[in-house]
């Protein structure tokens, strides 16, 4: 008898708490209701990357040494250094060098590590493609900038949301010229004790470096 | 709780129809005949923009509760953008798969879907605003309601595709398991009134405006009802015939344009029709939170003026649609707010939970009446 009303008592419970967290759940998304859409309306609008976004890879041919040092960075050996060896001067001639997107990471390593700083990441995001093959992209594709989002006349440039003033959650119709939240690295640079001597302070010369007390 | 019952007669189209027509001088036969299309035909048109109405409340809703816009450039607002789907599928290539039973995998759709579009017979607007009083009425309903699980075996078996098979077996179980707190808690509400009628449900609810609506009287009853009509809809929580994450699409897996537009017109106008049964049995059908007859009187006008009939009846349909559509709201929300239920679960609430419950809702409810005849109809 009371082990039947136990678990009456039991399932009683059960129900209330169930009843208690749903009624919590649907106050969330009641809440919710009243909240302004964060779509952004992507082809006609679109995020500006931000500064350290990791999009596809620019390559300067010009500056490349063929040290393939790219190549032993990689994750997987993508980039395809392809070199001779010029008997006469005794220097590496690069041919042809090329990445294959279909493949990347984007993980950056190879532009970490290159010594002469020939590559570098884009902000292009968009690598759409009918043919995966026509991702491998040839030193001339790589060579190509990208469209800037904020000079494409077909765009509307958004703000992400850390690059939003304190306080505004909606980025569209802000002026360019509202400052985001937070300092500026030159305004940090600024505030950072001038060092005395000629010789640069580490500190002072990274500029994503925090203010020393 | 003063439940005296104040009938009036309200907006009587019918009669009024045959006046009109008696006074050009047709006969009596042939102006009953003329009648008869014209609520059906209102009744299915108004049921086929309900279930318009509802996709887009359904889209926009979510969209808003996820913080997105939603369909918007299908006219304003995105308010034809489910006529466009509809469209979509009226034009689409109709697929019957090669070893398809081709027979069951038509009938299947039309079983599902007719006898929800039948059961809009005992929908009530007003005291004569609705297509015919059945003495039957709710048990109609649910009679009608037992026959959807057949046409979902039916075209679950046919498609010869073990997500189909799997998924109609998952949606009969569900409504079969779920039928019988439902037809209980009805029973409930059924024993107040002493009527089976849904007229007759609502006039019992009319004495005293929203103190005299059933939901006082029958709380649990109502949650179990609404649970229980959810699963028979197959909304979100018990979503399971269709879990798309386990069986693609459960029994509507093999179906494309016209055939899956009945199973997602039959989904929608279930949804609709139970919305509408809520708020019958109670929320108080049509009538206004505070009794038209009092405010009638407080005017100083007469029930049975023609103009204040034509606004009373007017004001009971936009009553009963805006309490379904808050009921729906409420659903939509509920879809965003819970989780799917696994099948043993479904079946553990139903069988083990909602059917003792409802039990003792009737038990309690009985000896309520035979302790308190006047609040709880004698």
């Amino acid at each position: 008898m009371f082990g039947f009303l136990k678990k009456v008592g039991d399932y009683t419970q059960d129900a209330v708490s169930a009843a208690k967290y749903i009624t919590q759940g649907l106050g969330v998304t009641f809440d919710h209701l009243r909240r302004r859409p964060i779509t952004v309306q992507y082809p006609y609008e679109k995020l500006i990357p931000s500064e350290r976004y990791r999009g596809r890879i620019h390559y300067e041919f010009d500056k490349c040494i063929a040290c393939e040092v790219c190549v032993r960075v990689c994750p997987i050996n993508l980039p395809v250094v392809d070199w001779v060896m010029n008997k006469s001067t005794k220097k590496k001639e690069l041919r042809n060098y090329s990445i294959d997107f279909g493949v990347c990471i984007f993980c950056g390593n190879c532009v970490e590590y290159c010594p002469t700083n020939c590559l570098s990441m884009t902000e292009e995001y968009e690598l759409a493609a009918f043919d995966r093959h026509s991702l491998n992209y040839d030193n001339v594709a790589l060579g190509r900038l990208p469209t800037s989002v904020t000079s494409d006349p077909a765009v509307v440039p958004l703000r992400e949301l850390v690059y939003l003033p304190k306080g505004v959650m909606d980025p569209h119709d802000l002026p360019a010229t509202t400052p985001r939240v937070g300092r500026l690295p030159e305004q940090v640079l600024e505030t950072l004790p001038r060092p005395a001597t000629a010789a640069p302070d580490p500190a002072a010369a990274d500029p994503g470096a925090t203010p020393q007390p | 709780m003063q439940t005296f019952v104040v009938v009036t007669p309200g907006l009587d189209l019918q009669a009024s129809f045959l006046d009109l027509l008696d006074d050009f001088g047709v006969s009596q036969g042939l102006a009953h005949l003329l009648w008869l299309p014209l609520p059906m035909l209102t009744v299915l048109v108004s049921a086929v923009v309900g279930v318009l109405v509802n996709v887009w409340l359904e889209r926009k809703i979510s969209a808003a509760v996820q913080q997105r816009i939603g369909p918007e450039y299908a006219g304003a607002l995105g308010i034809l953008q489910p006529l466009a789907d509809g469209l979509k599928l009226l034009f689409k290539e109709d697929i019957i798969p090669a070893k398809a039973d081709g027979l069951l995998f038509t009938l299947g759709p039309v079983l599902v879907l007719v006898p929800v579009i039948l059961s809009w017979l005992v929908v009530p607007f007003g005291q004569n605003l609705l297509i015919s009083n059945v003495g039957v009425g709710v048990f109609l309903w649910i009679a009608l309601s037992s026959i959807q699980p057949i046409g979902l075996l039916m075209s679950g078996y046919s498609s010869n595709n073990k997500y189909s098979l799997l998924g109609g077996l998952r949606a009969a179980a569900q409504s079969i398991s779920y039928e019988i707190p439902l037809a209980l808690s009805v029973l409930a509400i059924v024993m107040m009134s002493n009527s089976l009628s849904t007229v007759d449900i609502v006039n019992q609810q009319s004495g005293a405006g929203i103190f005299s609506w059933n939901i006082w009287r029958q709380p649990v009853g109502f949650v179990i009802f609404w649970i229980c009509v959810l699963a028979e809809c197959e909304r979100l929580p018990f979503d399971l015939p269709e879990a798309e994450e386990e069986l693609v699409a459960g029994y509507q897996t093999e179906y494309a344009g016209m055939k899956f537009a009945l199973f997602y017109l039959g989904s929608y106008i279930n949804l609709v029709l139970s919305a509408l049964l809520v708020s019958v049995l109670y929320l108080g059908g049509w009538g206004f939170p505070i009794p038209v007859e009092w405010l009638a009187g407080l005017l100083g006008q007469s029930v049975d003026a023609p103009l204040v009939q034509v606004i009373t009846g007017s004001l009971g349909i936009v009553m009963t649609v805006l309490k379904a559509y808050l009921l729906v709201f409420f659903a939509i929300l509920l879809r965003w707010t819970v989780p799917r239920v696994r099948i043993d679960q479904l079946l553990d609430l139903g069988w083990k939970f909602l059917l003792p419950v409802a039990l003792v809702n009737l038990l309690v409810t009985a000896a309520l009446k035979l302790a308190f005849p006047g609040a709880f109809g004698g």
